[in-house]
């Protein structure tokens, strides 16, 4: 029996690597295990199952000598991390780990991977936005089998998207929770819809209004809200951003309006925890890495909501955003494949999902962990929740970051040489569509 | 003897002075005809060879045998093992590399995923920076063989003279001996040169060639290929097209580096003095005590304190607080040295504030340092000619001018041209005050990822670092390390070719 | 003519106060906010509301994976002090060779050392991580000590210009007692050059403890036990960590500067004297 199906699997995988070889890596894609099986007599779901415990059963008996593994988390991670490796470990009480954990911020994962991917870990955690040049520069194993749980299906669809590249899985969805939304202090602000109210409020109080222009993730979704793209393209490398169409000058000289009442500030992450924390600000666009702090500086008033509305042109136009997610990745290089992966699959499991929620708070993508009541009740994550439908999962090109940072300082900074706006958004998207090799 | 030769030089024609004053041999013996040291030593190498008995011709392909045949048994079996070493490395260490040189690689990784046995399966691929890096090393290790034959091969020649002329021939004890004697310089300079070798010419040759290759984030190894492309990268660091604004990034942040060179070691230099007069002068009790402040900034490592600088002064941060409680923002606004547009003065955010502070900042941390030299230089001010002008009833001002300046310009002048290319790399300050917190309002300079700010070397360690650009940033080091070579020459052929160093002997 | 003399001598150490103030500024801002009960950067008060010394039991009793002070305290030291002796050591071999030796391409390899020399590091930085790697030492201390000291005998001008000024009459009457040139460097050249030993010393020391962006891309596993104190510092800055770790930061610089004032305040004249001595030679 076993040495039938370990000949069927040869077989299949040396067609698949004659064909893959061609150039035609498509045909890898669709002999998971869960597919293997299916010349085996036996089929329908119990027999996924059997084949995929068969291979970790596999994998268990072929592991005679530990297994030396590396896993980056973030900072503040690490002791949630901790905890959840030595849960891994007790799973497999028949092999021995030594399982490394770094600290690795995920915002920074790519800088320290690429600079040398093969030193770095066998799987790390990383914001999805860095998922096309890592799979551009080959650091990402791609997810082609799945043995404890299928990702596709257990993730929010938007979540495996960011998780996709070119339609191919490359990585273990984590958290859905790493997107921006609004946080205010509902003693200053009575209405959060519309941004107009809420300069108003501001005013009155002599507070201010944080939101981040200088930083292409946030300057996207004034340019979205009225349907300007900002896209990828086919090629992964390259982008399209329509910006200097028609409407783009509305969007500038709604933001430099906004700006000029000095109520709404252009600040980075560390101004704005600290404004907050010393009570100068009273609402901010913002993530839920920073929401924390907000709670605890505003009690009571804490609110979450989704953006507000913001009068562009003649009209009101509800404020986009990008949906962000954390994701767990597999390195290629690895000596310990399938425990890389077996321990990807962990970190992502529904069970650790839920456990990181109400350890860490931080928003599961697991739609089961998702669904708990718990998860729903939390301000912030019911704030992304009332996003998400104004929001798109975050895909574009290295080149879009430099221009669009600059554009944004441009407007932050009330646009002090008085540039023509249409020339400022020609300049900004020639350098975002800038073809990347020549 | 100084003056004297000056004035020899000063009436030769201005192109034959400056080589002059470049050739070590040519200043002493300055008759003598200027000979290409290249040259020279193929000339001699072929003279070695011609002249050289039939053993010493042999020994061109089975090195020692020369020495054999001199009787030298123990030095012809090293100087053959030596040969036997290298050529084990070229066959076995270098040639696979230096094979696939030519096309830095062909074979792609393929990996293939088994989805039962969970293990990927990668075929033999080739790795460019792998081929590159083993290429360079065997490159230069061919370069030192050569010059090591080529040595061994006069020194036959010479031992056959000796020998001809019926002289003492060192045995291999005696030769031994020299490494203590004579030739103790190499022994002191091997394992000195070895490092140099291993961490600054290595590298600077891998950098010299990775600027002719298409190194970029598209092109990573070990996932994929890169390859020779030419000038293709210096064509475009120089010219400036719709797409692409490296020509103009690169004029920009290059006037600024100098600029920045400029007054970064001018500021320091007079200001550095004028306060090391000022803690010297006669008037001032405890001398020690206020050294001893400035000293206490220099032992806090510079990092820290230019970090914690970087947070004094930010847009949000405590000087700003405290400008805007007492009225100068409002102040600077209403006589428009910042926008009315933002409530803060953005010290390390606007391109004008940000270059002014730097080099204010600068001066504050470079300033110690320069007391410290200077207070070193002004107690060897040659006690003598100070008293002769008091003697002579010399105004303070005037003594000043006319013995104190002279003698630290004669001693320091030369180092103010070290200084300067110091602070053309001065990369730690330009990249702690302003990485993170300063975004370019130039769209053009945006769009090749540099800054106002950036000199040459920050805005290369951003293309590596943040974009993968190797290629791009490896030819903006190889214009650094031109631009440095020329004004290190320039200052200290000068002091090390000259006759300067003689003085003391 | 008295009077005049004492007011323009009030003036001046009034002067010189103000000055030196401003130059101390930072470094009581450090001083202070080390001693601060507020963990993120106070923008509102120069002095601390609260005092604590906290901070100070946090690096030095409570490591957690973000502060591990005296694991990196030690790991700096350790570096520091192989970092020191290779290079001080490389630093006399050449500069000996250079100025008390005399062969064939002398001075052409003195040009070529010095424009060597002025080529930083950083430049070339990704191409020493790639060799280092080929050698299988990144992520290791020897690596990074390497990393500081192999070429360090390019910094050789300093000592050389020292050592042209010791009169070329007593190495040649040692010689004529019979002494060799490792005889003549060890028992007369390097006691007269006792100030530039120390000057090199120190300085050589202090590389290790500044330096992030090589350790940075060397020590480069994610583990905070393998870094250095300069890369640990650094970290707490990170966006995500400064509203927790900035008085942290600076108590811990605060306690990487206590001892290197120490050792520049007691070797001051030496230093002086180091300093000036490159200056002056050349």
């Amino acid at each position: 029996m076993k040495k039938r199906f370990l000949s069927i699997a040869l077989v299949s995988i040396m067609v698949t690597a004659a064909i893959s070889g061609c150039g035609n890596p498509e045909v890898a894609n669709d002999t998971p295990v869960t597919e293997a099986p299916s010349s085996d007599n036996s089929g329908g779901e119990a027999a996924d199952n059997n084949a995929a415990a068969d291979a970790v059963q596999n994998l268990i008996n072929a592991t005679t000598d530990p297994v030396d593994l590396t896993v980056w988390a973030s900072e503040e991670d690490q002791e949630f991390t901790q905890g959840v490796l030595e849960d891994f470990k007790a799973l497999y009480p028949d092999v021995t780990f030594n399982i490394t954990l770094g600290a690795e911020s995920e915002s920074t994962a790519k800088d320290t991977v690429l600079s040398d991917v093969e030193a770095a870990a066998d799987v790390y955690t990383f914001a999805h936005d860095q998922i096309n040049d890592l799979v551009n520069a080959g650091a990402l194993q791609e997810v082609q089998a799945t043995y404890t749980y299928d990702v596709a299906t257990a993730n929010v669809e938007t979540s495996v998207e960011a998780a996709s590249v070119g339609g191919k899985l490359y990585a273990y969805p984590m958290t859905a929770d790493n997107g921006y939304f609004m946080f205010y202090d509902s003693s200053v602000i009575k209405d959060p819809s519309n941004l107009e109210a809420m300069i108003e409020d501001a005013k009155a109080a002599g507070k201010k209004i944080a939101i981040q222009f200088n930083n292409g993730w946030y300057l996207y979704s004034f340019f979205k809200a009225v349907g300007l793209e900002a896209t990828l393209n086919d090629d992964g490398k390259t982008n399209t951003c329509t910006w200097n169409e028609a409407g783009g000058t509305d969007v500038c000289q709604a933001i430099l309006d906004a700006v000029a009442t000095g109520a709404v500030v252009n600040m980075d992450d560390g101004t704005t925890v600290t404004g907050i924390k010393d009570g100068t600000v009273c609402a901010a666009v913002n993530g839920i890495w920073n929401a924390q702090v907000a709670a605890d500086a505003w009690g009571e008033n804490y609110q979450a909501a989704k953006l507000p509305t913001m009068h562009i042109g003649d009209k009101d136009c509800q404020l986009s955003s990008y949906s962000g997610f954390k994701l767990v990745g597999v390195n290629p290089h690895t000596k310990n494949m399938g425990w890389s992966m077996l321990l990807a699959e962990y970190l992502t499991s529904e069970e650790v999902q839920t456990e990181r929620f109400e350890a860490r708070n931080l928003g599961p993508s697991n739609i089961n962990a998702a669904a708990s009541d718990a998860v729903k009740n939390d301000k912030a994550i019911s704030a992304l929740a009332a996003q998400a439908p104004y929001s798109t999962p975050q895909v574009i090109g290295g080149n879009y970051w430099s221009p669009a940072e600059t554009l944004g300082q441009i407007l932050a900074s009330g646009n002090p040489d008085n540039t023509d706006l249409q020339k400022l958004l020609d300049t900004a998207v020639e350098g975002i569509n800038a073809p990347v090799s020549e | 003897m100084v003056n004297y030769r000056y004035y020899q030089h000063k009436h030769k024609p201005k192109k034959q002075r400056r080589k002059l004053s470049y050739s070590p041999k040519a200043s002493k013996i300055p008759k003598e005809p200027r000979v290409n040291p290249i040259v020279a030593f193929f000339k001699e190498l072929g003279e070695c060879l011609s002249n050289g008995s039939l053993f010493i011709k042999l020994s061109t392909v089975f090195m020692g045998l020369g020495h054999i045949y001199n009787c030298q048994f123990i030095k012809g079996l090293l100087v053959f093992g030596v040969q036997a070493l290298y050529i084990v490395y070229m066959i076995f260490g270098a040639a696979p590399n230096l094979a696939k040189f030519s096309t830095l690689g062909t074979v792609k990784r393929e990996a293939i995923f088994d989805p039962i046995t969970m293990q990927n399966t990668v075929n033999d691929y080739d790795n460019s920076f792998t081929i590159l890096l083993g290429s360079v090393c065997a490159l230069f290790i061919t370069f030192l063989f050569f010059l090591f034959w080529a040595s061994n091969i006069k020194s036959m020649y010479e031992t056959q003279k000796l020998i001809e002329s019926r002289k003492h021939v060192n045995t291999f004890r005696e030769d031994f001996k020299e490494i203590l004697g004579n030739k103790f310089h190499v022994t002191l300079l091997t394992f000195p040169v070895i490092g140099v070798i291993l961490m600054n010419i290595i590298p600077i040759l891998i950098l010299v060639a990775v600027a002719f290759t298409n190194y970029d984030q598209n092109h990573l190894p070990p996932s994929e290929l890169f390859t020779w492309v030419g000038f293709r990268n210096f064509v475009k660091l120089f010219t400036q097209t719709t797409t692409s604004s490296f020509g103009y990034a690169f004029r920009k942040i290059l006037e600024w580096t100098f600029l920045w060179a400029f007054f970064a070691t001018v500021s320091n230099f007079i200001l550095g003095h004028l306060i090391a007069l000022l803690i010297n002068s006669k008037l001032i009790k405890i001398k020690r005590f206020w050294r001893t402040l400035f000293i206490v900034t220099i032992a806090v490592p510079q990092f820290v304190t230019l970090l914690l600088v970087r947070n004094f002064f930010a847009d949000s941060g405590l000087f700003n607080s405290i400008c805007s409680n007492i009225g100068l923002t409002a102040f600077l606004q209403n006589i428009g040295l910042v926008s009315k547009n933002i409530s803060y003065i953005p010290f390390l955010t606007s391109p004008g504030w940000a270059k002014f502070m730097i080099v204010l900042i600068n001066i504050w941390v470079g300033i110690p340092y320069q007391i410290l030299i200077s207070t070193g230089i002004l107690l060897n001010i040659p006690r003598d000619q100070i008293e002769a002008a008091m003697i002579d009833r010399a105004s303070p001002y005037q003594i000043f001018k006319n013995v104190t300046m002279p003698y630290v310009m004669f001693v320091e002048g030369p180092t103010l041209v070290t200084d300067f290319v110091r602070n053309i790399n001065n990369f730690n300050i330009i990249y702690l005050l302003t990485q993170d917190v300063y975004v370019t309002t130039d769209q053009a300079l945006a769009n090749s990822h540099g800054k106002e700010v950036d000199l040459l070397v920050t805005w290369l360690f951003r293309l590596t670092n943040e974009y993968y650009d190797y290629k791009m940033a490896s030819v903006i080091g190889v214009i650094v390390f031109s631009i440095c070579s020329v004004f290190t020459i320039l200052s200290f052929s000068r002091i090390v070719a000259g006759e300067r160093e003689e003085v003391f002997m | 003519m008295k009077t005049k003399k004492l007011i323009l001598s009030i003036l001046l150490h009034l002067l010189l106060a103000v000055i030196t103030f401003i130059w101390i500024i930072p470094i009581i801002w450090l001083v202070v906010t080390a001693f601060s009960g507020y963990k993120g950067i106070d923008i509102s008060h120069f002095f601390p509301e609260t005092w604590s010394l906290k901070n100070f039991g946090t690096i030095l009793f409570e490591p957690d994976s973000v502060v591990q002070y005296v694991t990196w305290f030690k790991n700096t030291f350790i570096i520091a002090i192989f970092t020191c002796i290779i290079s001080t050591v490389f630093i006399f071999m050449v500069g000996y060779a250079f100025s008390c030796m005399r062969f064939s391409g002398r001075k052409q390899l003195m040009v070529f050392c010095v424009v060597l020399n002025m080529f930083p590091g950083v430049l070339s930085m990704i191409a020493v991580y790639f060799v280092l790697k080929s050698l299988g030492l990144t992520n290791s201390h020897i690596g990074m000590i390497i990393v500081y000291s192999a070429g360090s005998g390019l910094g050789y001008l300093i000592v050389k210009g020292f050592m042209d000024t010791i009169p070329i009459s007593l190495r040649e009457s040692a010689r004529l007692e019979g002494a060799n040139e490792l005889q003549i460097m060890l028992s007369i050249i390097i006691p007269i050059c006792k100030p530039i030993i120390v000057y090199q010393v120190i300085s050589s020391f202090l590389v290790p403890w500044g330096d992030f962006v090589l350790a940075k891309l060397m020590l480069n596993s994610g583990l905070s036990k393998d870094w250095t104190i300069a890369i640990g510092l650094y970290n707490m800055l990170d966006k995500s960590l400064i509203n927790k770790y900035f008085s942290i930061f600076c108590a811990g610089g605060l306690l990487v500067s206590i001892p290197i004032s120490i050792l520049f305040v007691l070797m001051q004249k030496f230093y002086i004297e180091g300093v000036s001595g490159g200056a002056t030679k050349g």
